[in-house]
Parts: structure tokens; C-alpha cells; sequence
């Protein structure tokens, strides 16, 4: 977001977007050797399916929506990241208003109209890892992100927190897309190369 | 100065009261988690050398980052100190109440009033609201605004959350009259 842009397309009922970007330059006294920048942008939309029943179709709304959300959130996210190359790991996630169903969630971020173009913006391969609820204005999600092109991989195992102080109001969507550039700042839990074969008969102590 | 994360939030408005802003309306903030400088030393009587080593660098990382953030000239400003639990609301005052630290704003955005700030103490995660005004004249009512920031993980009981904000205009649908009009 380092520019002023044009009004994208009014017709979602954009009412702000929000961006929230941390770098760690220090974690637990000491500089990570690959350090990272995280960052989320959140797009406030009005809800097009406030008052529809649930056994309204998502899918004229969500075809049309969900493609310019994945432009403008993707656009904002590598502008803010420096670059598609440069983000290595990705999230999603979604908060419907009081007003809507987690349906309406779903049908913005877990429909190829959004996840395969977000996937197509920031060149992945991988599924994209998600969260969503409903909360009131200025709940606070956790939006996890994994490694864009192979979700495994631990160390990219990471978290980002979305937050809007005065949305979703009650007819409202706040959608969400989210990326980093690198690891958590130390990872030192080994990936599954290295584990050791862990079940119930290998271990010394079981839980019981 | 021992950062441990910086965080950029910006903000776009696009519509508000239900009608379209006219040019989206941004407001940018840039806060660092900085370790408490006099954490763990007691009541600290002098404060200067503490002031000394550490607000003008923190002036000179946050001002050039907000407007940068922000991407267009700043119109108005504000700024925060956020002690972590173990410190005195006095820790934070001390590092954004000098012109050593201020001046690196005003300078970097042809600024000339007073910053109008928030200081505070809280636990990690505390929501707290910078007051913003114009940049060159504080009476001007449209610029008068806040916005909201929220860190997550900071402060921690030793640290300090040190922000700058920046907007690009006054307030999205501002229409109140003007001061001078009821002087």
C-alpha cells in the first residue's frame, strides 16, 4: 500500500481495506537468521447476501464478488511484501457479521473464485489454510499461513492476526488474504525428514 | 536501541455514512516494540541519559516509515508510547515528549504544531487511539480524528510500543463548520 490508488470496482461495497504488516527484527533477545515480514490485508464489504435464507444461491454473488477480492487483497499483499517471489508462505480467512452465516463466509474465500486466483496471484501450489467466524465489530482471528508450495514444510508453520476496530458491522464481511516471506524467526522442530517414528508402542510413556 | 518487531498498519476508506469518499481516505501507522530502557532498575530519578541515547534514533526510524507507508503527503499526525506492565507511563513519555524525538516528524513532513500523543500503560495486546490534528495548524477542525492500533504480542511487561501516525487528509465525510465561524 505504499501508493494511492483508484476506487476498485464499487460494486462489492468495499468500505475500507486495512493492511497490517509486522517484521521482527529481534525474538528471544536475538536477530532471526532468516528474517521475515508478515502481513495481512483485510477488505470490508457489505455482506450481498444479508436477509437471503439459507437456502438462497451463493454462487451469482460469490462469482462475482470473490474474483475482485482476490485481485485487490493479492495486489495490496505483494505490494506490502515486496513481491510475489518474495512471499513464501500464504493464509485466508474470513468474519462474517451478526447478521450473515459462516456460509457467507465460506462462499467468499473457499470457492476457486477466490482460492485459486489467490493461489494463481501469489504463484502457489499448495491449498490455502484458513480460519473463519462471526464475531462482532473489532474481533480479533488468527489467520494461519503455510509454505505456499508445499504445506508441509514446518518451519513456514506460522500465524498472523486480522483485525478491524469497527467491522464487520452486523451486515458486513471482512475478508481477509495473508502471506510471509519467510520462517518463524528460530525454527528448531525439525520437519518430517528428520522426526523419529512416533506411535503409541514407540514411545516409553504412552498417555493414558 | 533493542527493537524487537515493527509493525505497519494502513488504512483505506472507501465509503463511510454509506456514501463514496471522494479520494479513499488513508491513515498509516508505524509502532515499534522497543525494550524499556530503565526496565528492572527501579524508580530511575534521571531520565535523560536514557532520553538521550534512545529518542532520536527511535524519531529517525518511525517518521521516514509512516509517510512512507502512508505514500502521500501527511496532512495530520499523532503519536504513542505504550509501557508494558512493568513500567512507569513516564518510561514512554520520556522517549516521545522531547524535540529529539518530534522533530524527526516535522521535519520529514513539513510540520510545525505540537503532536498531539497518547500515553498509556497496558498488557500485550492493548487497544489504544492516537489523537491526530493538522499538521501546521491545530485548530483546523476537519483533521481532527484517532485511530485505533492494536499489537497483538506487545508490550510486554519490559517493553514499549513507540507508534507515529500519519493521514493523508482530515476525517472521511468531514462537513463540520469551521473554528472561525463561531468566533
Amino acid at each position: 500500500m505504499q501508493e494511492r490508488t483508484d476506487h476498485p470496482d464499487e460494486n462489492i461495497g468495499l468500505r475500507k481495506l486495512v493492511l497490517y504488516r509486522d517484521t521482527v527484527v529481534t525474538e528471544a533477545g536475538a536477530t532471526p537468521a532468516e528474517p521475515a515480514r508478515r502481513a495481512s490485508v483485510a477488505a470490508v464489504i457489505r455482506n450481498p447476501w444479508v436477509g437471503t435464507g439459507p437456502s438462497a444461491d451463493l454462487s451469482p454473488e460469490q462469482s462475482r464478488v470473490a474474483p475482485v477480492l482476490a485481485r485487490l487483497l493479492t495486489g495490496r499483499l505483494i505490494a506490502a511484501l515486496g513481491g510475489a517471489d518474495a512471499i513464501e508462505s500464504f493464509g485466508k480467512a474470513a468474519i462474517v457479521g451478526t447478521a450473515g452465516e459462516i456460509e457467507h463466509a465460506g462462499a467468499l474465500i473457499h470457492t476457486p473464485y477466490f482460492g485459486n486466483l489467490v493461489r494463481e496471484f501469489l504463484q502457489g501450489e499448495s491449498i490455502i489454510c484458513f480460519a473463519d467466524t462471526r464475531a462482532e465489530a473489532g474481533e480479533e482471528l488468527v489467520v494461519p499461513l503455510w509454505h505456499k508450495t508445499h504445506a508441509a514444510t514446518r518451519s513456514h508453520y506460522q500465524t498472523i492476526s486480522a483485525r478491524v476496530s469497527d467491522a464487520p458491522r452486523a451486515d458486513e464481511i471482512v475478508v481477509v488474504a495473508a502471506a510471509s516471506t519467510g520462517p518463524r524467526p528460530h525454527p528448531r522442530i525439525g520437519d518430517r525428514v528428520t522426526d523419529p517414528v512416533v506411535t503409541t508402542e514407540t514411545l516409553e510413556v504412552v498417555p493414558s | 536501541m533493542s527493537v524487537r518487531k515493527i509493525v505497519t498498519v494502513v488504512e483505506e476508506i472507501h465509503t463511510e455514512g454509506g456514501r463514496a469518499v471522494a479520494q479513499p481516505a488513508r491513515v498509516a501507522v508505524v509502532a515499534a516494540v522497543v525494550a524499556n530502557p530503565w526496565a528492572g532498575q527501579g524508580f530511575v530519578e534521571d531520565l535523560a541519559p536514557g532520553i538521550e541515547a534512545h529518542a532520536s534514533d527511535l524519531g529517525a526510524l518511525l517518521a521516514p516509515a509512516v509517510l512512507d507507508a502512508l505514500g502521500a503527503p501527511a496532512e495530520a499526525y499523532g503519536k504513542a508510547a505504550i509501557v508494558g506492565l512493568g513500567g512507569e507511563i513516564e518510561h514512554g513519555s520520556a522517549l516521545i515528549h522531547t524535540l529529539k524525538f518530534g522533530d524527526h516528524f516535522r521535519k520529514a513532513a513539513n510540520a510545525t504544531t505540537l503532536l498531539p500523543a497518547v500515553e498509556k500503560r497496558g498488557p500485550a495486546g492493548v487497544v489504544f487511539d492516537i489523537p491526530l490534528k493538522h499538521i501546521t495548524d491545530a485548530t483546523i477542525r476537519s483533521h481532527h480524528q484517532s485511530f485505533e492500533v492494536r499489537v497483538s504480542d506487545a508490550p510486554h511487561p519490559d517493553e514499549i510500543v513507540i507508534a507515529l501516525a500519519a493521514a493523508a487528509q482530515g476525517r472521511p465525510q468531514q462537513r463540520l463548520a469551521p473554528l472561525t465561524t463561531e468566533q
